[in-house]
């Protein structure tokens, strides 16, 4: 009917630009440069060690890059290293999904009713006060030294962190989109799918991406505990028999495991939060 | 009930000119005692009916009644407030209402109780002669910040009530593009709220609020926190849009001005207990022209009277 008014048209273009920042790459020489740094302090750091290691300190204990180097290489050429990857992977596998999905959804049921919350919220605080780790030898008992002990425990973590955080992201939802959502005509589980969910879904991913890290502590402590196989099973016996390479073998693996987690849930939460305005937000891993 | 219809067959018998609007028992009483006495009757008549209609604009039925409402709020602090007193308001069908009145004296309050989002503690709603128990969907809501769905386009924002209505996908988008063209909107159909001005946001809350055509549309100080130039386009813009669809409309403001530029009647109401102080006609013609209201006939004059009465509201208030 009219033209927006002239003031809009400025913050609109400005928004433009927001867009465009956000989509085209940006490979600026400041980019670079931190880039070329960022490789320098890792370089410089392997180099240290790499000269530190039987000169200053006893090569056993620190052991050196070279050495895991081809302690990585050895151990996946025989294949022991794949196997331990694999079952540490399949825990994490199992018990990560399941912890997160039944969190969410137990957040998201306590979050809707306000008589289980009242009844719940303590005895769930109670027991987040509980140093969840410490069950673990309990999960050992409860279910065997195989897999499903640490599936257990990854399941555990991995729950508490997504329940409390998509629980207070209902708390803190605004009432009056529900209303409008209502009023609108829109009700049973499209009003969760199209409204509640995509509401919450920032707080949801801040547990999801909380917990992965969390995730991969519960199978090596379950794997700490009693295993037969499994990465933390693999660095403990390592640990054992001074092999120290082979403690940082499996240290690089984990390590591995999280980053590779956390980019992929970072692309999706990338995707699906893609609405927010895109500030250079604090992300967990770089 | 009969009477009143039977007179108004008469009536259109007698003399063409009028619709099929009911008159007052009195009227239809005269009409039935002699023929000299129907046609002084007429005359009469046609003043009440141009009058009626230059009143609200109306169609032929009450949209909203309200029926001494009464809406008591337990709070921690204060215990029992009482937001609305006795309140009673009938508004027909098609007519642009405004509410003003000091600030806590329940006007939200009345506009949630209408969209059916709280329950009257005593008294009685009805929409289209129906009661109002639970959710009223058949009213459009728009908050006062202006609440788009952030995880939703604007494009997507206002065909929300559109999908779960029967409108069929091609209806659905014509109606969007119709509605995001009349707000001024085309080309940010894929923006996100986010990525939006304050006033463009507060144009796209409005049409997502009139797309899905609603038989009423209730608005919570909806410009209230715009700068004066941005609100005065939009109450212009709001006003185009309403003279082409003529919903009922429940304006909720604290400006004055707007309060009169705006509204075919006023209500002023006090502070708490929210009672209904005063209702005012505002006799301006319309379409008004919203920059230059100052200058319209009737303006200042209403004004003054909505001043008079406010500044007497607003002493109470600061006791």
């Amino acid at each position: 009917m009219s033209k927006p008014a002239s003031q809009d048209s400025t913050v609109v273009t400005s928004g433009e630009e927001a867009v465009r920042n956000r989509t085209a790459p940006i490979v600026s020489a400041r980019t670079l440069g931190v880039v070329a740094i960022r490789i320098g302090v890792i370089g410089g750091f392997l180099l240290l060690w790499q000269i530190a290691s039987g000169r200053w300190i006893e090569a056993f204990l620190i052991s050196s890059p070279s050495r895991i180097f081809t302690s990585l290489i050895a151990g996946f050429q025989s294949g022991d290293l794949l196997q331990h990857s694999w079952v540490t992977f399949l825990e994490i596998a199992i018990g990560f999904p399941l912890g997160a999905v039944v969190g969410i959804g137990l957040g998201y049921w306590f979050g809707r009713s306000r008589i289980l919350a009242e009844i719940f919220e303590p005895i769930i605080i109670a027991l987040n006060g509980i140093p969840r780790t410490a069950l673990a030898p309990l999960f050992i008992v409860w279910l065997g030294i195989g897999i499903w002990s640490k599936v257990g425990v990854v399941y555990l973590l991995t729950f508490f962190l997504n329940f409390f955080n998509t629980y207070t992201g209902m708390r803190q939802m605004d009432q009056e989109y529900i209303d409008l959502a209502r009023l609108m005509g829109v009700k049973g589980w499209r009003l969760t799918f199209r409204v509640i969910f995509p509401a919450i879904s920032p707080y949801m991913f801040t547990g999801i991406r909380t917990s992965i890290p969390f995730s991969v502590i519960g199978a090596i402590v379950g794997e700490f505990i009693a295993a037969t196989e499994g990465i933390g099973f693999f660095i403990r016996l390592s640990a054992g028999i001074f092999r120290t390479a082979d403690v940082f073998v499996g240290i690089i693996i984990l390590m591995c495991m999280v980053i590779i987690m956390d980019q992929i849930a970072g692309i999706i939460e990338k995707r699906v939060l893609r609405w927010q305005t895109q500030t250079e937000h604090v992300r967990i891993q770089a | 009930m009969l009477l009143e219809f039977g007179s108004g067959c008469q009536l259109q018998f007698a003399a063409g000119v009028f619709m099929t609007r009911p008159f007052d028992l009195g009227c239809s009483i005269g009409l039935n005692r002699s023929r000299i006495k129907i046609a002084a009757k007429l005359k009469d008549m046609a003043q009440t009916a141009t009058f009626a209609t230059s009143k609200n604009r109306s169609g032929d039925r009450l949209d909203i009644r309200v029926e001494t409402v009464t809406k008591l709020f337990r709070t921690p602090s204060e215990g029992t407030i009482c937001a609305l007193e006795g309140v009673s308001l009938d508004i027909p069908n098609g007519e642009f209402i405004t509410v003003v009145g000091p600030s806590g004296c329940g006007k939200s309050t009345l506009l949630k109780l209408i969209a059916g989002l709280s329950a009257p503690s005593s008294g009685r709603i009805f929409f289209q002669d129906e009661e109002v128990r639970g959710l009223n969907t058949k009213v459009g809501y728009v908050p006062q910040e202006s609440k788009l769905f952030p995880w939703l386009t604007v494009e997507a924002n206002v065909g929300f009530g559109l999908s779960s209505r029967r409108y069929s996908r091609e209806a659905r988008e014509r109606q969007i593009s119709h509605f995001i063209n009349l707000a001024g909107l085309a080309g940010f159909e894929k923006y996100y709220p986010a990525q939006l001005s304050g006033g463009m946001s507060k144009r796209a809350s409005i049409i997502r609020a009139l797309a899905y055509e609603p038989a009423a549309i209730l608005m919570d100080e909806p410009f209230g926190p715009l700068d004066a130039q941005t609100r005065m386009v939009l109450q212009d813009e709001l006003l185009k849009i309403w003279e082409q669809k003529r919903q009922t409309i429940i304006f909720i403001t604290h400006d004055l001005v707007e309060a009169v530029a705006l509204a075919d009647r006023v209500v002023v109401m006090t502070h708490r207990p929210g009672k209904i102080r005063d209702i005012l006609q505002v006799t301006m013609t319309r379409p008004r022209n919203i920059f230059e209201i100052h200058r319209q006939e009737g303006f200042d004059e209403t004004y003054a009277k909505l001043w008079n009465i406010f500044r007497h509201e607003l002493k109470i208030g600061a006791r």
